[in-house]
Parts: structure tokens; sequence; C-alpha cells
């Protein structure tokens, strides 16, 4: 048996390696530099990196001392974390349907790498209490209030269903 | 060039050390000797700490009982941050070495928690001595049992772990004599409380006729009143601990427990957890949305299924003839690419790949980069 706080080493060692070469790969896109594979490569490894996602979160909440989320850095990662998931499900989707990889779109890959970057970045530092993102407000927590998440979320299932079907025409 | 770049490498590799510990130490947890978990590199890559070790216990040990001792470490020079590891174990083998496999069960450690390996921060000098305290519970069987204390920091010019382990401490457990006044075998005293909180506290006893409660601030003792059992310590101002003792008399000798610590601090931070879930999943769905919203423009978008075209504008007899030469066709004209060059593909290029790229590779030739 090994512990959670092993396995959430494993996990974001995953996810972390396999957005950091997602990264690389979306910035020889915007670049038009590199070879031909790095569109390929940029997608890939950014639908490796999502699906490992999901167990550093879990991994990272079990491993976390107390119960529950008792530090404004679990909070944020938190928050951080799923924005970066939803940016990479939107690129993935969108070059899934046939989506050009134009400047804006691989700027927007790399937004949610660097998005997941920082949050390991803050996850080093709530272990370590080390970190080289000293001017980022990781202390305050911008949380919305219950109905206007909700409104969010109906929102953005909103958009999904409309993207779906104007997909199909 | 290769030569140059993997000698740097190597170089490099050559130039790191061999190990370190954490610098910022690992935080207090039940833990192992085998560098109680400290260390990024095995023990055996480690320094011999200089450190001379003690343990302090009581004159008196009870079977099951509430106890104090007294940890020691003197004359060691730790790196800059001031951080010592310590750990009380029950041998130096570094496995089955938790004080819990003899029915040791520690109360209160030194910083306010209950776990067997603290992280000090203090003036740790070759001149100094600095000592901490540990409440403990005995092991319910009396008889002779082993006691180590280990620890572990950085060195003062940094680079290597050092550990260290003291020398076997042995103490006598005694049976509880009879009558003896002493706390219930089950009660645990709280170990800490909010700023502005005062704290209530319900003693519970056997074989006791009267109990008075002593409480240390500083260097001040006063006594406090012990009604139905229960006394209260009033509210701190500041984060620190204050120490209590209960005195507890009966039939039996009188029974003084050890000094416990209650520590003050902060009210943790809190958040409304539905709220941050809520959000959370609103960001995945809206950060989704709003980039696959962003729909491709023009002739950028592959339609991949729309042959609305050849339907409209074919006869539907020849369109079923016609249907494997419109697909040949469309792909050949309207994502041909740009005009082949006069040799063309260039090698090891596919039709494909020139569809997309040839462009690129074209504007790439006119700048003479290729």
């Amino acid at each position: 048996m090994i512990s959670s706080g092993t396995l959430h080493v494993i996990a974001t060692e995953l996810t972390i390696g396999m957005f950091a070469l997602s990264g690389i790969a979306f910035l020889l896109c915007l670049l038009k530099k590199g070879p031909l594979s790095r569109e390929a490569v940029a997608h890939w490894a950014l639908l490796g990196g999502l699906m490992a996602t999901p167990f550093a979160i879990f991994t990272g909440l079990n491993a976390a001392p107390g119960e529950g989320i008792e530090n404004p850095l679990l909070a944020n990662k938190m928050l951080l974390s799923t924005a970066s998931a939803g940016l990479a499900i939107g690129i993935l989707i969108r070059r899934k349907w046939g989506g050009d990889v134009d400047s804006r779109h691989a700027s927007i890959g790399m937004i949610s790498v660097a998005l997941m970057l920082t949050t390991a970045g803050m996850g080093g530092e709530y272990s370590r209490n080390e970190t080289l993102l000293y001017f980022v407000p990781k202390e305050t927590v911008f949380l919305f209030p219950i109905w206007a998440s909700i409104l969010l979320i109906v929102l953005g299932v909103v958009m999904l269903g409309k993207s779906a079907v104007e997909h199909r025409r | 060039m290769r030569v140059k770049a993997a000698t740097i490498l190597f170089l490099m590799i050559l130039s790191s050390t061999i190990s370190t510990a954490n610098p910022g130490g690992e935080g207090d947890a039940v833990r192992s000797r085998d560098c109680a978990g400290s260390c990024h590199a095995s023990s055996s890559t480690n320094g011999v700490s200089s450190a001379t070790l003690s343990i302090d216990f009581p004159d008196e040990i009870y079977a099951g009982l509430l106890m104090e001792i007294q940890t020691s470490v003197e004359g060691v020079d730790v790196s800059s941050n001031s951080m010592t590891g310590m750990a009380i174990l029950i041998n130096s083998d570094g496995a089955k070495d938790l004080p819990a496999n003899d029915g040791w069960e520690v109360i209160t450690d030194p910083n306010g928690g209950t776990n067997n390996y603290v992280e000090i921060t203090d003036s740790f000098s070759s001149q100094n001595v600095v000592t901490r305290s540990w409440t403990l519970r005995a092991p319910s069987n009396p008889g002779m049992y082993d006691m180590f204390l280990a620890v572990q920091h950085g060195s003062p010019n940094g680079g290597v772990a050092m550990s260290g382990i003291s020398n076997l401490t042995q103490v006598e457990v005694s049976a509880v004599p009879e009558n003896l006044p002493q706390l219930a075998p089950d009660w645990t005293p709280t170990n800490t409380r909010n700023l502005g909180d005062e704290t209530i506290i319900k003693l519970e006893t056997l074989n006791t006729d009267s109990a008075t409660v002593e409480l240390k601030i500083g260097a001040e003792i006063s006594e406090i009143s012990v009604v139905d059992g229960k006394f209260t310590i009033p509210p701190a101002v500041n984060p620190g601990v204050v120490e209590w003792r209960v005195i507890l008399t009966g039939e039996g000798p009188t029974q003084t427990s050890p000094w416990f610590r209650l520590t003050a601090q902060e009210a943790g931070w809190e958040i409304d957890e539905t709220a941050l879930y809520l959000q959370s999943i609103a960001l995945l769905l809206l950060c989704a949305g709003l980039v696959i919203l962003r729909r491709p423009v023009g002739e950028d978008y592959n339609k991949n299924y729309d042959n609305t075209d050849y339907i409209s504008t074919e006869p539907e007899e020849t369109q079923m003839m016609n249907q494997t030469l419109t697909v040949a066709t469309q792909e050949s004209t309207s994502n041909a690419g740009p005009p082949l060059p006069p040799d063309g593909l260039p090698g090891g290029w596919t039709t494909e790949q020139w569809q997309y790229y040839g462009q690129e590779h074209l504007d790439k030739l006119a700048r003479g980069e290729i």
C-alpha cells in the first residue's frame, strides 16, 4: 500500500509532465515553428494531462491534512485546476470538431497549461512553504455566491448545448 | 556541438550534491526513524549528528496513567533556519519503532499535537540546550520499556542531512497501587483552542475525593476551583501556551498530574465548500463553453459531413454514380492546398501534409529559411 501523498505525487507528475509538453507544443503552434507533429503532440498531451487531472485532484484532497478545505491555497488550487480543465476540454472538442489551430487556439491552449502549472506551483507552496509565484495573490479566494455559480453553470450548459447543435448543422 | 552539450550536462550532474534535508521540514507526524520521512535521500547517505540527546522520566511511572517526559538536544549547530526534527522511538532499528508499538500514547507533543515526530525551531547551537516536554500515557502492562530520542537536522553549511539517536533509556512502568487517585484511563486533555474562547475542561477521575487545578501562565501559578468536576480557563488574547495540572486527593497517596499544555491559536480559515464546488463546476463548464463557442470561420472549418452542395446541384441519378468521384474531386480541389512546386511534393511529404502545411513550407522557402 502507498499513502495518498505518494499517489498524489504520481498523479501530479503525470498531469504536469503532459501539460508542460502540451504547452511547449502549443507555443510552437503559435510561432508556427518546429516539426509538423506539433499540433498532434499539443492536443494528445493535453488529453493525457486532462485524463490524469481528476486523479491529481482527488488524491490531493485525500492527502491534505485535516478534513475539508482549510486553506485558501487549496481553494484557489481547486478553482484554477477546474478552469484549466475547462479550457483544455474546450480546446480538444473544438479541434475534434475541425477547428483550425490558429494563434488564438494555441494561445488558449497555453493559458490552460499556465493555469495548471500555477496550480502545481501553489501545491509546492502548500506542502513545503516554498514558491516562485511571489506576486500571485494566492491567499485571496474570489468566491461567488451560490446563485451566481448556478447561473454560470446554466450559462455554460447553454453554451455547450448551442455549440453542439450548431456543429450538427 | 553535441559533444559539448553532453560534456556540459555531465559536469552539471557531477556538481550536484548527494543529499540534503527538506529545508522547510515535512511537518509533524507519526513517523518511524528512517529519516522520519524528512530527507530526500537514503538515511545511509546522511551525516552523523554531533548532538547530545537525552530523555528524563519522572521517578514513578504507573501503567496506563499520564506522565511527562523531558527531551533535551544539546550542543549542535544546525542549518540557518534553526529547525530540528525530534522523534521519540522505542528502538533504533528504523522499523516497528513507534511508541504505540509498546503501548505508549502521545497525549500532547511539544507542539500541541499528538505526534511522535515534531519539528522544533529554536536557538540550537553548540552552546545551547533545547528542552521540550511531552505528555504520554504509559503502557497498560507493567514492566521495563526502552525509549530513544532521535533527531535530524541540516548542517550549518548546508548540503548534508544529519541524523542522530540517543543511547537507550530504560524505564520501569509499575502497577497502579490500590485506591490511587488518578485521572480516568479514557480521559484525554484538550490541546488547542481558538483565541478569545474560554475553555471549560471536564475532569474524569477515579478514587478521588477532591481535585485542585493549578494554572501556569509564564512563571506565575494560580489556583482554579473545580466545581462538579469542571473548571474554566479564561480566554487567551494572544497566541501562546498556558499550562495546567491537577492535584488529586483521596484515600490513597495524593497524586499530581503532569503539566498539560493548552495552545491558543487563531481560528482556522473556513470556506463554504458547497459554493466552492459549485463555482469550480461553473468555471469548468463556462471555460469549455467559451472556447467551443469560438467557431472556426470561413474555409478554415472542415465541414466533414456537409454534402449539401452536391445534393443540391446534381441530379439524383447521377449523384450515386459520381459519389466516389465527387469525394475525390472535393479533396483535390477545395482542400488541395497551394499549387505543387514544379518538382512535385518535397521529399517525405504526403498529400495531406501538403494541404495543411504546404503554404507554410512555401513561405519558408521564400524567406530563405529552408
